[in-house]
C-alpha cells in the first residue's frame, strides 16, 4: 500500500491525531490500520491501486486503497466495503455533479439507498428509524462517505465545502428500502437494475421533510400532503424541478396494497399534481424575483420516473417524508449495481 | 502498545498552478466576465464594466455566462476566451 504510514503511542493519541488533521468529522474514528484495510480490499477483491474513478473536475484519482482507509476509519467491516465503493462509483459519474453537489452553498448531503440481497446479509434495516442511526451498516457506510469527500476531495466545511447551514444528513444518510414488507418492487429494479441484485442508489439531497397523514385511507388523499410536502419546497427552496425521494412507511403502505397502487402509479399521481405558479412566491417574501411570470406553472418533476418511492419506515405511525433534491436536475439521482462493470450497461 | 495507521487523504499537493502574466494596461484590451448566473451578479457586473470601460478604457467587455452554477465553464466559454487579454471569474450569489 502506498498511503503514509503513523505511529502513535495509544488508541487516545490517534484520536487526536485525527481531529488535529481534520480527518474526522467530529467523532471518533477507527485507526485505519494495514490488517484493516486489506481485510476490506481482499473482501472486495480489489487490490490496492485499482482506480475506481477520477473526479471529473479536479480530475483527483481514487483508488480503492484511499477508499478503504476511510472506510475503515468511519467504522465499516470488510462486508460493508463493496456498499461504499458502489455508492461512490455511482458519485463519479457526470450526471451527479460531484464537485457541485459537495461545494455548494445549498448543503445538501448524499443520500444513499440501499437494495437487493446485501442488506440483509448486513444487517440493515429499512424499519425503525429508518432516516436516522437504525443499524449499524447503514450508519457507518453513509458516514464512509462523508469521510472520503473530506479527505480524498477537501470537502471540509470552509474549503471545498461551502455549505452555508448543511443538515445532519451530512454525518451519515443511508437507508435500506423495507423490500420484505412492500407491496412494491425495489427502487433498483425501477430503475433497471435486475431482479435479486443488489445496489445503490445516490441522490444529493436536502434534509428529510416529515408530513403526517392518519386520517385517511385513500391514496389520493395521502399523496395529496406529499405533494403539498413538494409545493411546500418549491415556494420556500427551489422551484426547479429534479428527483423527489418519497419515503412511505409500512402504516401508510397498507392503504396503497389495499387500494391496488403501484409505485408506477404513485409516480404518475405525484408527478401531475406536484406543480405551483410562480405567483406563489408572492406568499413566501420572494416577490421581488416573480417578474412578469407570475402566472407560469412549474412542474416538481421532469417525468414521473423523478420520483422515487422508497418503502421504509417503522411499523406504526401515519408518517411519511419528502426528500428534495440539491439542485433541481442540474444533478441527477445514479444507480448502480453492486459488483457490476461501471463501464458496462447494468 | 503503539499503533500504526495509514493516511486516508488523497496525498497530493495542489495541481501545478500559476498566475497569468499581469497586463501593464487594461487600456483597449478584451476582457471578459464570465458570470456563474446567479441572479444577484447582474448589477454588480454591470458596474464592473462601467468601471472597466470609463475608468480603465477597456476596449471590449464580452459577459458570458454558465449553464449551470455548480459545473465548469463549457468548453464553448473557455475557447472564446482564448482571445480575450484579461478574464474575470465571476463567482456570485
Amino acid at each position: 500500500m502506498r498511503s503514509r504510514r503513523y505511529e502513535v503511542d495509544d488508541l487516545h493519541a490517534a484520536q487526536e491525531f485525527f481531529h488535529s488533521r481534520g480527518w474526522t468529522d467530529g467523532l471518533p474514528a477507527v485507526p485505519p490500520t494495514v490488517d484493516a484495510v486489506n481485510a476490506c480490499l481482499e473482501w472486495a477483491l480489489m487490490p490496492p491501486d485499482q482506480l475506481v474513478g477520477i473526479e471529473p473536475v479536479r480530475q483527483r484519482a481514487i483508488t480503492a486503497e484511499k477508499l478503504a482507509v476511510n472506510a475503515v476509519m468511519a467504522g465499516c467491516l470488510p462486508m460493508h466495503f463493496p456498499v461504499v465503493v458502489t455508492a461512490f462509483s455511482a458519485m463519479l459519474q457526470e450526471p451527479f455533479l460531484l464537485h457541485g453537489a459537495t461545494a455548494s452553498t445549498g448543503g445538501c448531503a448524499i443520500l444513499i439507498v440501499v437494495n437487493g440481497p446485501i442488506r440483509a446479509e448486513l444487517g440493515m434495516s429499512g424499519s425503525f428509524n429508518a432516516l436516522g442511526p437504525s443499524d449499524r451498516a447503514t450508519t457507518v457506510i453513509g458516514r464512509a462517505i462523508r469521510l472520503i469527500l473530506c479527505n480524498l476531495l477537501d470537502a471540509r466545511p470552509g474549503e471545498i465545502d461551502r455549505s452555508t447551514l448543511g443538515h445532519p444528513g451530512k454525518i451519515s444518510y443511508c437507508v435500506a428500502e423495507d423490500e420484505e414488507q412492500s407491496p412494491w418492487l425495489p427502487l433498483a429494479e425501477l430503475r433497471g437494475v435486475p431482479p435479486q441484485a443488489s445496489a445503490v442508489t445516490v441522490m444529493a439531497a436536502g434534509s428529510p421533510r416529515q408530513l403526517m397523514n392518519e386520517w385517511s385511507t385513500q391514496p389520493e388523499e395521502i399523496l395529496d400532503t406529499f405533494v403539498a410536502e413538494i409545493r411546500a419546497n418549491m415556494r420556500h427552496y427551489s422551484i426547479w424541478p429534479g428527483n423527489y425521494a418519497l419515503i412511505v412507511p409500512p402504516q401508510l403502505r397498507t392503504h396503497f396494497a389495499r387500494a391496488g397502487w403501484s409505485k408506477a402509479d404513485v409516480q404518475e399521481y405525484v408527478c401531475r399534481k406536484a406543480r405551483i405558479r410562480r405567483s406563489e412566491w408572492n406568499e413566501c417574501g420572494k416577490g421581488a424575483v416573480v417578474g412578469e411570470r407570475g402566472d407560469r406553472e412549474y412542474a416538481a418533476f421532469t417525468g414521473p420516473d423523478d420520483v422515487l418511492v422508497i418503502a421504509a419506515g417503522g411499523p406504526a405511525g401515519g408518517f411519511g417524508a419528502v426528500i428534495p433534491p440539491w439542485y433541481g436536475n442540474k444533478s441527477r439521482a445514479v444507480t448502480l449495481a453492486i459488483g457490476a462493470c461501471v463501464d458496462c450497461a447494468v | 502498545m503503539s499503533i500504526e495507521f495509514l493516511d486516508p487523504t488523497h496525498e497530493s499537493g495542489p495541481a501545478p498552478f500559476a498566475p497569468a502574466k499581469r497586463l501593464a494596461t487594461l487600456r483597449g484590451a478584451t476582457v471578459g466576465i464570465v458570470s456563474n448566473g446567479k441572479k444577484g451578479t447582474q448589477p454588480f457586473f454591470h458596474a464592473v464594466e462601467r468601471e472597466l470601460r470609463e475608468r480603465h478604457g477597456v476596449a471590449e467587455v464580452v459577459r458570458l455566462t454558465k449553464a449551470n452554477y455548480s459545473a465548469p465553464a463549457e468548453a464553448e466559454i473557455m475557447s472564446e476566451a482564448e482571445r480575450w487579454q484579461a478574464l474575470i471569474s465571476g463567482v456570485g450569489d
